[in-house]
């Protein structure tokens, strides 16, 4: 297999054993786009919960200000996991009642819905109700299309990351990519008669109707968006 | 997602389940547009395209999902065709709404309305 049909997704998660639910259902999705059997999927599986519980509960204790990493390495014939545990100091900006999940994805269409596996799952811990829950979930599935299509033009070399900041008042979702950016400006407004019936362009609309706040950093490679409770 | 293809007479339903997202909204456009191809390549004279999506089975749909549903009303208009919606859940219906089509698309709550309604649709055009 020298070709380049290799994916990596890393997926890094509070040490907490509430989180393993999370792993499993990424790990789960992976698998399913491997040529493995059922079978050797759930072992898999089974191994990846397994190291991931062991690098939570022992080497980080159960620290919710650390994080645990996996790199989940898969090809159709192959999957490599590499576990991180993080013995070192929190990052500065975690606190004990944040929380941070990262998610970083090779730029493929097909990703987007590991990504909105993932948001369910995160938006699951939350206290939103299930409209606003049904609205940051598109929130997200739009930045990360927007990262993946328009600002990585579906390079799969190049990364979009995804990171989940859950604080008691607020869910925080900064979403980067690798492109070139873009002004907020000339983006044309979907809601114009003109452009009503345009096939594509209301992505960055839809992610500001559906957030209490939307900034764009950095040429607009960094998107924040924010929900309070 | 998942799309089931039905044919009633003229009329081609696409039974959609899931979620209309990112490549799976890629994938209803390519089911569409086959259908699209299937009629106009039979070459019969004035054969026009009856397409409704029945909707009742989405749990979601993200701007890429809206992008077809436009992209395919514009084809099938060309063509003097129909497409109209089946039983639009609370957050599509919305979706749609918040983008200002509503007004583009004829919705329906029953099969047997969506049906009437493209048939009533096409003989009228035949009176012109």
């Amino acid at each position: 297999m020298g070709e380049r049909t290799e994916q990596v997704i890393t997926l890094s998660l509070p040490s907490s054993m509430r989180h393993v639910d999370l792993l499993k259902v990424i790990v789960t999705e992976i698998l399913k786009e491997t040529d493995f059997t059922e079978d050797i999927q759930e072992q898999a599986n089974r191994a990846v919960i397994e190291a991931g519980i062991n690098a939570t509960k022992h080497s980080n204790k159960e620290g919710p200000e650390k994080q645990t990493t996996f790199q989940l390495i898969f090809a159709e014939d192959q999957f490599n996991v590499a576990i991180g545990d993080d013995s070192e100091e929190a990052t500065p900006e975690e606190t004990e009642t944040e929380r941070v999940v990262r998610l970083s994805l090779p730029s493929s269409m097909r990703h987007v819905y590991l990504l909105d596996v993932v948001v369910t799952e995160i938006l699951k811990e939350t206290d939103f109700t299930e409209d606003i829950q049904e609205q940051i979930n598109l929130a997200v599935i739009e930045a990360g299309t927007n990262a993946i299509k328009h600002g990585n033009k579906e390079n799969p070399i190049k990364k979009a990351t995804i990171e989940f900041t859950l604080a008691e008042d607020k869910l925080e979702i900064r979403i980067e990519d690798e492109g070139d950016g873009f002004t907020r400006k000339e983006v044309a407004d979907p809601l114009d008669p003109e452009n009503l019936l345009k096939s594509s362009g209301r992505g960055l609309f839809l992610m500001e109707a559906c957030m209490d706040s939307v900034t764009y950093e950095n040429n607009g490679t960094i998107i924040k968006m924010v929900k309070y409770n | 997602m998942q799309v089931n293809l039905r044919h009633k007479g003229s009329i081609t339903i696409l039974d959609i389940e899931g979620k209309v997202i990112g490549a799976d909204a890629l994938a209803l456009k390519d089911i569409i547009n086959e259908q699209i191809q299937m009629v106009e390549s039979q070459g019969e004279l004035g054969a026009k395209i009856n397409i409704i999506l029945n909707m009742e089975r989405v749990q979601m749909m993200d701007s890429s999902g809206l992008g077809v549903l436009v992209a395919s009303h514009t084809a099938i208009q060309r063509n003097e065709g129909n497409i109209v919606l089946l039983s639009l859940g609370g957050n599509v219906r919305s979706l749609i709404v918040m983008a200002k089509l509503m007004t583009i698309f004829d919705c329906y709550d029953t099969e047997a309305e969506a049906i009437a309604g493209i048939i009533f649709s096409n003989s009228s055009q035949d009176v012109k």
